[in-house]
């Protein structure tokens, strides 16, 4: 039995079904990330597994225990909000202390936890600062101070990183892993960006219009896409109808299925490769190239198909608009994906 | 960045332009002209020429040595405590369900206590007046019946500086943190949000003050001189002497300007924790 257990779960606001039977289990000390876009219900999931917000139906269980109708504040579940939501009227040490008072822990004890979990998020010297004259970083470090310092059976995650800037994220998206670990926490992480979500995750539950569209390990999410939403929602898969794919290709595509390609996979050359086992080789024009960091995209015109290819962006340009390429599709990375309507 | 790099930095945001402070000046000597002139005009005889004459302190000695000035003035200023006080308590254990157990009511906490902003001072001393005289409880007694009109009076103030202070600070994200750290609602509430929305509260106070503390009808038609606050201590003098009425109603001004200071300073200290 998972530690923690969705069973069902069904949330309706009114005629609008948020959370459609939801049915999933998460191991002890996992950190687990629910992944989707805006209004998918992952956010909803995670305050009805909060308490903040109640189940139409279905079942919550957290180590054994049906919480389904046990109030947030009886639940011990700790939880860090997008908005940081630290007390204004308190110091950064006020705040984490205030877990802690409201489960009556001695002052002596409370002052003690309170200055280890400031140290463990790297806040110290900042103890007697009021929220508002820390920068977005410090305080969503200090609602994580506050979160984890209870010792809480989980930890929530919502969005805490959307509105902090690039390098500070991924900063903070390594120390929350590494708190995650030391303390052997079980975490729900809630983020729609799929770069997070790979770098923090054990295991990711794609959402898609309230239901969950896939689950498994960031490595299988990203390169075992099971559907089309999938496929566009993570990486940035290029997908190719049946017809399409056979007339660049030559191969055949079972009905109602799509092939999706990620960019990173396909070869690109000025020449014919030599030897093309195993791999299609298809002649295109390059329509465009876009740097995009460490990494330098192409678009590729060949055939009625414009294909995304990644190469790692060395110190020249490799090809202009314009040039005459080859592209190399492996084959086992050209996958046949069922077709939705949804994506 | 060196200390003159600093100071230049510094400099365009310290410096009010020429301009306006000659405009702001031209402002507030328009708006200070009637009190400096009803000041003149209580400190002396006469003022018939272009300068007064006759410098007294008589009218101030005479109101000072007034124990009904007095009494007038102390119960203008339990009026506006008790009924800014109850005004408050009740609001902020309304606006308590609306933050904190169902947001969906708020609009209609909006459309009741925006009711009194309708009501005509005469309307609504006449019908709380037709209403509760002769029923022999306590909203009988003319006081209370004063203090409920007032509470009615500068419920849309308060409730506009409750409300104003609630949404800045999001006070329901700010309950939900605290329930997710162990605290019940009710004590969040108590615990968490009050604090914060202190000086919101001081604000909308300070405003009602002014309101109770300048009113004349309500006082004058419920309870006259039954209960007789400063504005109809004020109207009850005006026939006597106008350098009597002069110096009532500079007083009432620095009354005003003095609880106008406390409440203010209360707001800064507030601020600065």
């Amino acid at each position: 039995m998972a530690y923690i257990e969705f069973k069902g779960v069904v949330k309706r606001f009114g005629d609008n079904t948020v959370l459609d039977h939801i049915d999933f289990g998460v191991e002890k000390g996992d950190l687990v990330t629910l992944l989707g876009p805006s209004g998918c219900g992952k956010s909803t999931l995670l305050r009805c597994l909060s308490g903040l917000e109640s189940v139409t139906e279905g079942r919550i269980v957290l180590d054994g225990r049906d919480i389904t109708d046990v109030p947030a504040s009886k639940r011990n579940i700790g939880m860090v909000f997008q908005q940081y939501s630290l007390f204004p009227n308190m110091t950064v040490e006020q705040n984490v202390a205030f877990g802690l008072r409201m489960k009556k822990v001695p002052a002596e004890k409370i002052q003690q936890k309170v200055a280890d979990a400031i140290a463990m998020v790297e806040l110290t010297g900042k103890e007697k600062a009021y929220p508002a004259s820390l920068s977005g970083g410090q305080q969503q470090r200090a609602a994580l101070a506050r979160s984890i310092v209870t010792e809480p059976s989980v930890l929530l995650l919502d969005e805490p990183l959307s509105a902090i800037d690039a390098k500070l994220r991924k900063a903070l998206q390594s120390r929350i892993r590494e708190i995650n670990q030391e303390l052997g926490l079980t975490s729900i992480f809630v983020t729609h960006d799929q770069d997070e979500a790979m770098v923090m995750s054990d295991v990711i539950q794609l959402f898609h219009d309230g239901r969950i569209e896939q689950a498994g390990s960031p490595v299988d999410v990203y390169t075992k896409p099971v559907s089309e939403f999938a496929a566009s929602f993570i990486g940035s898969y290029n997908q190719l109808d049946a017809a399409v794919f056979s007339e660049v290709t030559g191969a055949m595509v079972p009905a109602g299925h799509v092939v999706a390609i990620r960019p990173e996979t396909i070869g690109i050359q000025k020449e014919a490769p030599a030897h093309t086992d195993g791999a299609y080789v298809v002649r295109g024009t390059v329509q465009d190239s876009t740097p995009r960091g460490n990494v330098l995209r192409y678009t590729v015109k060949t055939g009625p198909a414009c294909l995304r290819v990644d190469v790692l962006f060395r110190s020249f340009h490799m090809f202009d608009k314009g040039d005459e390429v080859y592209l190399v599709l492996p084959e086992h990375d050209c996958l046949a994906i069922p077709e939705s309507n949804a994506a | 960045m060196s200390s003159k790099a600093k100071a230049a930095s510094a400099a365009p945001a310290q410096k009010t332009p020429l301009a306006a402070r000659i405009f702001l000046g031209a402002c507030a000597l328009y708006l200070l002209v009637p009190f400096l002139t009803t000041l003149v005009y209580s400190l002396f005889v006469e003022w018939t020429d272009v300068l007064p004459s006759g410098f007294t302190l008589r009218n101030y000695a005479e109101l000072f040595t007034n124990s009904t000035f007095w009494l007038s003035i102390g119960r203008t200023l339990v009026l506006c405590l008790v009924s800014v006080a109850i005004t408050i308590v009740l609001l902020l254990l309304a606006m308590y369900v609306v933050v904190a157990v169902n947001r969906r009511l708020g609009r209609f906490m909006q459309f009741v206590c925006m009711i009194p902003y309708a009501l005509q001072g005469v309307i609504l001393s006449i019908g709380i007046i037709s209403l509760y005289t002769g029923t022999g409880t306590i909203l009988s007694n003319r006081m209370f019946m004063l203090f409920g009109a007032y509470t009615i009076l500068v419920l849309p103030y308060i409730y506009q500086g409750i409300r104003n202070a609630l949404n800045a600070i999001d006070a329901n994200m700010l309950i939900q943190a605290a329930e997710m750290l162990g605290c019940g609602r009710f004590r969040a509430y108590v615990q968490v949000v009050l604090p914060n929305i202190v000086s919101g509260i001081l604000v909308s106070s300070l405003l009602a003050e002014s309101i109770v503390f300048g009113d004349f009808v309500l006082a004058n038609n419920i309870a006259g001189t039954n209960y007789q606050n400063i504005q109809v201590f004020l109207q009850a003098n005006m026939a006597r002497s106008s350098g009597l009425s002069s110096a009532i109603v500079v007083i009432i001004f620095v009354v005003v300007a003095a609880v106008t200071a406390i409440v203010l300073k209360l707001q800064r200290s507030s601020q600065n924790r």
